[in-house]
C-alpha cells in the first residue's frame, strides 16, 4: 500500500501490547510458525503448478492450495487465485459434514458440486485429512480448475447450459482413495466422464500430488512443535489476522453504501442483468447484501454461494494491508446474503457453470463502486471481465494421427484498473485473478496447437484514462489451420466496460468477431456464444483495457506525451482528454500552451462523477467498429 | 614463484584471493571504487606486489591465471544507465515484452505499479516476415521494412539494437540477414540476434535476452578491453579470464559473444568457493551460504555439480540462459528488526547498511538490527569489530531493542535480542530450504559451507536447525568469491532447439544435432586456445510429459553416440527426476525433449593446500579470556570461554559454548557442538557430538 498512510498508524503500540497480554504465546516461535505455513501452502501450489498436465493449470494458475483446520477452519493460503481464497471452506464443510465420523488417515475426498457450496462446476477440489498420532489435525486441500468437466459442449464454463445436467458431470463429495487406496472404479467413472481423459487424469496426479505434499510438511511441522502446542499457535495466528482485519475495517467509514451494475448476457439471449450490492460497513465487520439483483438467468451465467462470498471478499482483501494472512480470522470479518433464485445466488437445478468469471466479475464490481463511495482511495475502477478469452478446440492432424484438443485461449486478455496509487496491469484478465493468470507464449501456443496467432498487439485508446490510467487493452487475431476450430466466448464486460472513478473514464469494452480472410466480412459476437472458424476463417478478439483513476488533467503532461509517442494513446485523446499540447514531430511538450489548455478545460469539465458509466450497456465500442454488412450475433449456439 | 590470482568487485568492497605455488593463500580487501572499478584493482595489485616484494610488472608476470568477477553489467541493468535500445521484432508481436507472462506479483497490493517496459514501444520496430513452428516462411522477410526500421533507428540515434523474431529458435535465417543489413548499415553499433543470445522456444524470454545483451554490451567491453590492455602493458602474460553467471570462467572475447553472461557473476562463484573446501574433505554435496551486510545468498552442489536455473530475473526481467542458482534474501548484520501492526517480531528486508549501520555504530542508526542482537547477546565482541577497525558502543544497541522490540512485547531485552536472532535464523533456515527441500532435496544429506564475515555466528545454529552434521568455514571465509574463481573450471553453454519424443524417437536426427553442438563446443574452446583434448562435454536435455508445460533438465548419456537403450535411459531420468521433485510420475507415458544442451568445460589446475602439521600445544595457547554470552538452551547469559581463532590449530577441539574470533569473523560454537581446524587450516563446526 505504498503511497497510502497505513491504516493502523494510531496506537500502534497499544495494539502491540494488548495483543500479547491476551496471549500467553512466544511471539518469537509465533513468527516462526506463521512463516513455515506460508512455505508450506508455496511448495503445495509449486507442486501443482509445474506438475499439471493442460495449461490452464501449469500457466494460467487457475488454482489455489490451502491448509485447513479439523474443524475446518482456513489455516493458510497460497494466493494463487482470489476467487478460491475466500470460498474454499464452503465445500469442504460440505465435504467434511458428508464424511463425518468416517475419515480416516490417506482418505482423498473430492468434489466440484456447486450446491454444496463449490465456486462452479469447473472447479475441483481435493482434499486429505492429516493424522498425528492418530489425531485429525488439519486438512490439505487444493481446488484446481478442469479443463473439461463433462458439459454438453466442449467446455468447462458453459455459457448455454440449461441445467446442472448440461453443463457438467456433478460430483458431490466422494473418496478417491480410503486409507490410502484408490478407489480406481470411482476414479474411472470421474475420467469416463470427462473430455482429454489422459491430461485430465495428469492434472489429478498433480493436485494430488499437491496435497500429499502439503500433508508431509504439516507433519514434519506437527513433529517439530508437538500437536498442543501447533494447534495454541494456529489459534494465535488466527486471532492475530482477526485482530489486524478488524483495526483495518476499522478505519472505513461506517455506513451503508449502494451499488449496481451489469451483466452483458445471460448466455440465453437476454440482456443487462442488473447486479446490485449494499455494503454495510459497521465497525470491524463488512456485510455485503446483494438483495435487488436480477432473477436467475436462463443460461449458465448465474453464481453461487461460493463465488458469493469470494466476490464479497475480494475488493475488501485489496482494501486492507495485502500483508495480513488470508486466514479464517481475517475472512471471518466479511459475510454475504443474496436471496435464492437470483443471478448472484441460483437456485437448483439452474447452469451455474460461469460463476467464478460471471456474474463474480460483476458482483466484484458493485462491491468496488460502493467501496468507492466510503474511501475512493481504497478502491479501484473497474477491471475486465474475461472478455476475448475464448476455450478454443479442435482437432490436430498436424503431425498425420488425429487427436483432440483444448485450451483457454487467455493471451488477448483485458486488463485491471487504475488504483489510487497505480496504473492497471495488461493482461488481468479479471479481478476473480488479480494477476494470477498467466499466458503461454506464442510459440509454445503454436507448439502445442494447430493455430496461428497472426498478431497480438496493444489496442491504442482501448484504456481508461485518469490521473491514472487502467491498463491496456489488446487486438488479436488467431486462425486455425486445416481443420476448425470451436470457439466458446464465456466473457464479459464489452457492453458494459469497466467504470472510471473519480473522474477516471471507462474502458472500451471491446469485442470479437469471426473475420473471413477474402472478403473482409466480419461476424460480430457478444461476450458469450459459440463461433466455428473455419479455414480461411479468424476469431478476433478486441479485449477492454481497465478504468481510468482520478481526473485526466492531473495526468504528468510528460507521461501522456510518452504515450503517444508510442502509440498507446492518440493526440486527439492526448489533446481533449489529458488537456496536453505537444510538437507532433518531436514529441517534446509544450508546457505552457498545455497549463492552459488544461485550465480551458477544467472550467467546462464540471464536477467529476465519482463512478462512470452509471447506466446498462453504455459501451460505444461496437457501434462505431461495425461496417455496413457485418452482422452481430447475440449470444449465438454450436 | 608462480601464482593465481581471484579479483571480485562488490558494492562496498573489491575482494583479492591469491595463491602462490607452495599453496600459501594471501586474502586483501581494497575499497571499491564504483566511478572507474580499475582503480580500485590497480591499487590492490600494488598493495599485493609490495607486500610479494616484487615490482608490479614482476608479480604480473609471475601470474599464472587471473580470475575477475565485476558488477558493470548488473548495474547498467539495475540503474538503467545504458545505451539507447531498440528491437526489431516481427510485425504484429511488438508487445512481447509489455505483455510478459501476463502475471501480477502481489495479488491483493492494488497499488503496485506495473513495470516500466525495458525498451519503450517506439523503439519497438516491426519487421514484415513470419515463420512457423516447423520453420517453414509464411511471410517472406521484407527488406524494404528493414530499411524503414534503420531510418528509425538513425533519426532516433539508437546505440544498440537487439532482433527477435518469433521462430527464429527454429529458423534464424530472417534474424541472420537482418543482422548482416544492420552491420552494414550500422557498423558501429552493436547487435544481438536472440537466435544467438537464447536460443529456446519461448519469445519472452529470448527477446529480453536479447534486448539485456545488447543493452550491456558497449559498457562491458569497453571495460574489459581497457582492463586485459592495462595488465598486458603490465607484464600479465595470459589471457585475463571473466567469471559468467552459469559458474564458469571465459576469455573476454568469448564473453563479449554472449554478454548475457556478464550479469549477476560474482555470486555465481559461491559454489565453487564452497565445494573446493569440501572437497579436501570427500564431501561434494554442499550448500554454500554468504552473509553480508544487507543479504544472505544460498547456493547448492550436487556431486560436485553447482544448481542452475533458468528462471533469473533482473528487476522483473528474465535472463533466460542458464544460471548459477543463487537464492538471495535480506538478511544480514544490517538487517532491522521490527514489530508489524498484528504485533509480530519480523527481521528485514530493510537494512541500515552502513550508512546509518546499526545503532552500535553511533552514526545516528536509532533502530535494532541482527548486529545489534548480537552484541548484546555476547556474540561479537564490542573490543574487537571487525579486528577492533571500529568501535561500537553495546548501550545503543541496548536502548535501540528495549525501546522497539522489548518493552512492546513484554520482553527483556536479552530475550528481545535473541528472539531477532532466532527470526533472522529462521529466515535464513527458509532461504536454504527454498533451493534444497522445495528442490526435492534433503539438506540433511549436505554439508554446510559458511561464507562471508556475518554468517559463522550463526552457521551453526542454521545446521543444527536444518540437521546437518557439521559446517565448513574455509580460511577464506571472508572473500568468499574471489577465492571461488580461482577455481572455477572454463565453461560454455550451448543449445538447440529439436522436439523429439521417446515414442518416435528419431536417433539419426538427435545425434545430428548433438554433434553439431559439441563441434561447436570443442571449436570454440580450441579457438579460445584450449587443446582439444581437455574439453570436457557433459549432455543435458530439457524434458516433460507430452502435454505438460514445464520442463525438467535431464542428464543425457554423454561420450557415445546415442542408441536405442539410451532413449530408456533418458526417459526413466525424467521420471525419476520427476518422482524427486514432485512424488509422483508416470511410468507408462513417452517423455517429450524439446531443448537439446551441451557444456562444455576445461578444468582449471587445482591450486596446491598448505599443509597444517598436527599440533600437541594444549588448547590453553588459544584461550583469551571470558565473557557472558547469551545461550538459548539456559536462556540466561553464561561465562564462556573466548578463543583467538589464528592460534587455534590442527588436532585442537574447542567444546561449545565457546566464541572464536578472528581478524574478519566470529564463530559462535553453541552447546553439543564442538569446532575443531582440518590439515587445510579450515574450521570445522561439528553439530553433532
Amino acid at each position: 500500500m505504498s503511497s497510502l498512510a497505513p491504516a493502523t498508524d494510531k496506537n500502534v503500540d497499544e495494539v502491540k501490547r494488548s495483543f500479547l497480554a491476551e496471549l500467553d504465546i512466544d511471539p518469537i516461535t509465533f513468527s516462526v510458525i506463521l512463516n513455515r505455513f506460508s512455505t508450506i501452502a508455496r511448495e503445495m501450489t509449486l507442486t501443482l503448478e509445474y506438475t499439471s498436465w493442460t495449461s490452464i493449470l501449469a500457466v494460467a494458475r487457475d488454482f489455489s492450495c490451502a491448509i485447513y483446520d479439523a474443524q475446518p477452519r482456513q489455516v493458510c493460503m497460497e494466493d494463487a487465485l482470489p476467487i478460491h481464497t475466500n470460498s474454499l471452506h464452503v465445500i469442504l464443510k460440505s465435504m467434511v459434514k458428508a464424511f463425518d465420523g468416517n475419515v480416516y488417515d490417506g482418505d482423498v475426498i473430492v468434489s466440484n458440486y456447486p450446491y454444496a457450496g463449490n465456486t462452479h462446476v469447473g472447479d475441483f477440489v481435493t482434499a486429505t485429512p492429516v493424522f498425528y498420532q492418530g489425531k485429525h489435525m488439519f486438512w490439505s486441500v487444493t481446488k484446481g480448475h478442469q479443463l473439461d468437466c463433462g458439459a454438453y459442449e466442449a467446455t468447462s464454463v458453459a455459457p448455454s447450459a440449461k441445467d446442472v445436467w448440461q453443463e457438467a458431470l456433478q460430483i458431490p463429495p466422494i473418496k478417491f482413495y480410503e486409507k490410502g487406496e484408490p478407489r480406481q472404479d470411482v476414479i474411472d467413472l470421474y475420467l469416463a466422464n470427462v473430455r482429454y481423459q489422459e491430461l485430465l487424469s495428469g492434472d489429478l496426479k498433480a493436485q494430488l500430488g499437491s496435497i500429499w505434499n502439503g500433508k508431509r510438511r504439516m507433519i514434519e511441522l506437527v513433529d517439530e512443535y508437538g500437536p498442543e502446542e501447533t494447534m495454541r499457535y494456529v489459534e494465535a495466528i488466527l486471532d492475530y489476522a482477526d485482530r489486524r482485519t478488524a483495526d483495518e475495517i476499522r478505519t472505513m467509514p461506517d455506513g451503508k453504501y449502494y451499488a449496481e451494475g451489469y451483466v452483458d448476457t445471460d448466455g440465453a439471449g437476454n440482456t443487462d442483468l442488473k447486479v446490485a450490492v449494499t455494503l454495510n460497513i459497521d465497525d470491524d465487520k463488512i456485510h455485503a447484501d446483494f438483495t435487488g439483483s436480477a432473477p436467475q438467468g436462463s443460461g449458465g451465467t448465474n453464481g453461487t454461494q461460493g463465488v458469493m462470498e469470494a466476490s464479497a471478499g475480494i475488493p475488501i482483501l485489496c482494501a486492507i494491508d495485502a500483508e495480513i494472512p488470508h486466514n479464517d480470522g481475517c475472512l471471518r470479518h466479511i459475510t454475504c446474503y443474496s436471496p435464492e433464485g437470483t443471478i448472484v445466488k441460483a437456485k437448483y437445478p439452474a447452469a451455474t457453470a460461469m460463476a467464478t468469471l460471471c456474474p463474480a466479475g460483476q458482483e466484484q464490481e458493485v462491491v468496488w463502486k460502493a467501496l468507492a463511495q466510503a474511501c475512493p482511495e481504497r478502491s479501484s475502477a473497474g477491471y475486465g471481465h474475461f472478455h476475448c478469452i475464448p476455450t478454443i478446440s479442435g482437432v490436430d492432424e498436424r503431425e498425420g494421427e488425429s487427436k483432440g484438443w483444448s485450451a483457454m485461449f487467455f493471451n488477448g486478455g483485458p486488463a485491471g484498473g487504475a488504483s489510487y496509487g497505480a496504473d492497471g496491469w495488461p493482461l488481468i484478465m479479471t479481478s476473480s485473478g488479480m494477476g494470477g493468470l498467466k499466458i503461454i507464449s506464442a510459440e509454445l501456443t503454436e507448439l502445442l496447437y494447430p493455430i496461428l496467432i497472426d498478431y497480438h498487439e496493444i489496442e491504442k485508446d482501448s484504456m481508461g484514462h485518469g490521473r491514472t490510467m487502467g491498463g491496456t487493452g489488446i487486438r488479436i487475431r488467431v486462425s486455425p489451420y486445416d481443420t476448425p476450430m470451436d470457439c466458446h466466448n464465456t466473457g464479459d464486460g464489452a457492453a458494459n466496460p469497466p467504470f472510471g472513478l473519480q473522474g477516471g473514464t471507462p474502458g472500451i469494452g471491446g469485442g470479437n468477431y469471426r473475420e473471413n480472410l477474402s472478403s473482409g466480412h466480419r461476424d460480430y459476437c457478444s461476450s458469450k456464444g459459440y463461433l466455428k472458424i473455419s479455414k480461411g476463417e479468424a476469431w478476433v478478439g478486441v479485449s477492454s483495457g481497465g478504468g481510468g483513476f482520478g481526473d485526466p488533467l492531473e495526468r504528468d503532461p510528460n507521461l501522456v506525451v510518452e504515450h503517444v509517442r508510442d502509440g498507446i494513446i492518440s493526440g486527439d485523446t492526448a489533446r481533449n482528454i489529458y488537456g496536453v499540447i505537444f510538437n507532433e514531430d518531436t514529441y517534446v511538450l509544450d508546457a505552457g500552451a498545455t497549463e492552459k489548455n488544461r485550465q480551458g478545460l477544467k472550467e467546462k469539465q464540471g464536477e467529476l462523477p465519482l463512478i462512470q458509466p452509471m447506466g446498462p450497456s453504455a459501451s460505444k465500442w461496437l457501434e462505431n467498429d461495425m461496417r455496413e454488412g457485418d452482422n452481430y450475433l447475440l449470444d449465438p449456439l454450436p | 614463484m608462480q601464482y593465481t590470482l581471484g579479483v571480485d568487485i562488490g558494492g562496498t568492497f573489491t575482494d583479492f584471493s591469491l595463491i602462490d605455488a607452495e599453496g600459501k593463500i594471501t586474502l586483501w580487501k581494497e575499497a571499491s571504487t564504483p566511478k572507474d572499478s580499475k582503480q580500485a584493482i590497480i591499487k590492490g595489485l600494488n598493495a599485493m606486489s609490495e607486500n610479494e616484494k616484487l615490482p608490479l610488472s614482476d608479480f604480473l608476470g609471475r601470474l599464472d591465471l587471473f580470475v575477475h568477477g565485476q558488477t558493470i553489467a548488473t548495474n547498467t541493468v539495475i540503474q538503467r544507465n545504458g545505451p539507447k535500445t531498440a528491437v526489431l521484432c516481427t510485425e504484429g508481436f511488438r508487445d512481447v515484452i509489455h505483455f510478459r507472462d501476463g502475471f501480477k506479483p502481489q495479488r491483493y497490493n492494488i497499488q503496485l505499479q506495473p513495470p516500466k517496459d525495458f525498451v519503450p514501444r517506439y523503439l519497438r520496430i516491426p519487421v514484415m516476415e513470419r515463420v512457423n513452428y516447423k520453420g517453414d516462411i509464411l511471410k517472406a522477410l521484407d527488406e524494404e521494412s528493414v530499411f524503414e526500421a534503420i531510418k528509425t533507428l538513425k533519426k532516433e540515434k539508437v546505440e544498440a539494437v537487439a532482433v527477435s523474431f518469433l521462430w527464429s529458435v527454429v529458423n534464424a535465417s530472417h534474424e541472420r540477414r537482418v543482422k548482416e543489413i544492420l552491420k552494414a548499415e550500422l557498423p558501429d553499433i552493436p547487435v544481438v540476434a536472440s537466435s544467438d543470445a537464447l536460443p529456446i522456444i519461448r519469445e519472452w524470454e529470448r527477446t529480453t535476452c536479447a534486448i539485456l545483451s545488447a543493452y550491456v554490451l558497449p559498457g562491458i567491453s569497453k571495460y574489459m578491453i581497457e582492463l586485459e590492455d592495462w595488465l598486458h602493458s603490465n607484464g600479465f602474460k595470459h589471457p585475463l579470464l571473466v567469471m559468467q553467471l552459469n559458474g564458469g570462467t571465459s576469455t573476454v572475447s568469448k564473453l563479449l559473444e554472449k554478454s548475457i553472461n556478464a550479469i549477476a557473476s560474482g555470486p555465481a562463484a559461491a559454489p565453487m568457493a564452497g565445494l573446493f573446501a569440501s572437497k579436501r574433505m570427500d564431501v561434494d554435496n554442499v550448500i554454500t551460504v554468504d552473509m553480508g551486510g544487507t543479504s544472505f545468498d544460498v547456493s547448492l552442489v550436487t556431486k560436485g555439480a553447482p544448481s542452475l536455473t533458468r528462471d533469473l530475473k533482473i528487476h522483473e526481467n528474465p535472463v533466460g540462459v542458464a544460471a548459477v542458482d543463487v537464492h538471495s534474501i535480506g538478511a544480514g548484520g544490517g538487517s532491522i528488526a521490527w514489530i508489524d501492526p498484528g504485533g509480530a517480531l519480523m527481521v528485514g528486508p530493510q537494512s541500515a547498511g552502513a550508512e546509518p549501520g546499526p545503532a552500535a555504530y553511533n552514526q545516528g542508526g536509532t533502530k535494532p538490527t541482527c548486529t545489534d542482537a548480537n552484541l548484546v547477546l555476547g556474540y561479537i565482541n564490542p573490543d574487537f569489530f571487525l579486528g577492533g577497525r571500529r568501535t561500537v558502543d553495546t548501550t545503543l544497541s541496548e536502548k535501540a531493542i528495549k525501546q522497539h522490540i522489548a518493552d512492546p512485547l513484554g520482553l527483556t531485552v536479552p530475550e528481545a535480542a535473541h528472539g531477532i536472532f532466532r527470526i533472522i535464523n529462521n529466515n535464513m533456515v527458509d532461504a536454504i530450504r527454498v533451493v534444497s527441500v522445495e528442490r526435492g532435496i534433503d539438506p540433511r544429506h549436505y554439508s554446510l559451507v559458511s561464507g562471508g564475515g556475518a554468517g559463522n555466528i550463526h552457521a551453526g545454529m542454521l545446521g543444527s536447525t536444518l540437521g546437518m552434521k557439521q559446517v565448513l568455514i574455509p580460511r577464506y571465509s571472508g572473500v568468499f568469491c574471489s577465492f571461488g574463481m580461482i577455481v572455477s573450471d572454463v565453461r560454455h553453454d550451448h543449445l538447440k532447439a529439436f522436439t523429439a519424443n521417446t515414442d518416435k524417437f528419431n536417433l539419426t536426427a538427435v545425434n545430428e544435432v548433438i554433434a553439431d553442438l559439441e563441434k561447436k563446443a570443442v571449436d570454440e574452446m580450441v579457438e579460445e586456445g584450449y587443446p582439444e583434448g581437455e574439453v570436457i562435454l557433459k549432455r543435458f536435455a530439457d524434458a516433460k510429459y507430452p502435454a505438460q508445460i514445464h520442463e525438467l533438465t535431464v542428464d543425457v548419456p554423454s561420450d557415445k553416440v546415442l542408441d536405442e537403450s539410451d532413449i530408456k535411459v533418458l526417459e526413466n531420468s525424467f521420471h525419476d527426476l520427476h518422482e524427486q521433485m514432485f512424488t509422483y510420475s508416470v511410468r507408462e507415458s513417452s517423455v517429450d525433449i524439446f531443448h537439446w544442451r551441451v557444456v562444455a568445460y576445461r578444468s582449471v589446475k587445482e591450486p596446491n593446500s598448505q599443509i597444517m602439521d598436527l599440533s600437541s600445544d594444549a588448547i590453553e595457547v588459544a584461550k583469551k579470556g571470558t565473557r557472558d554470552v547469551y545461550f538459548g538452551d539456559i536462556n540466561d547469559y553464561r561465562s564462556t570461554q573466548i578463543y583467538d581463532g589464528s592460534s587455534i590449530r590442527h588436532g585442537m577441539v574447542i567444546k561449545g559454548p565457546a566464541v572464536v574470533e578472528e581478524t574478519t569473523t566470529t564463530i559462535v560454537i553453541f552447546p553439543g557442538q564442538n569446532l575443531t581446524v582440518n590439515r587445510f587450516g579450515d574450521f570445522v563446526l561439528n553439530l553433532e557430538s
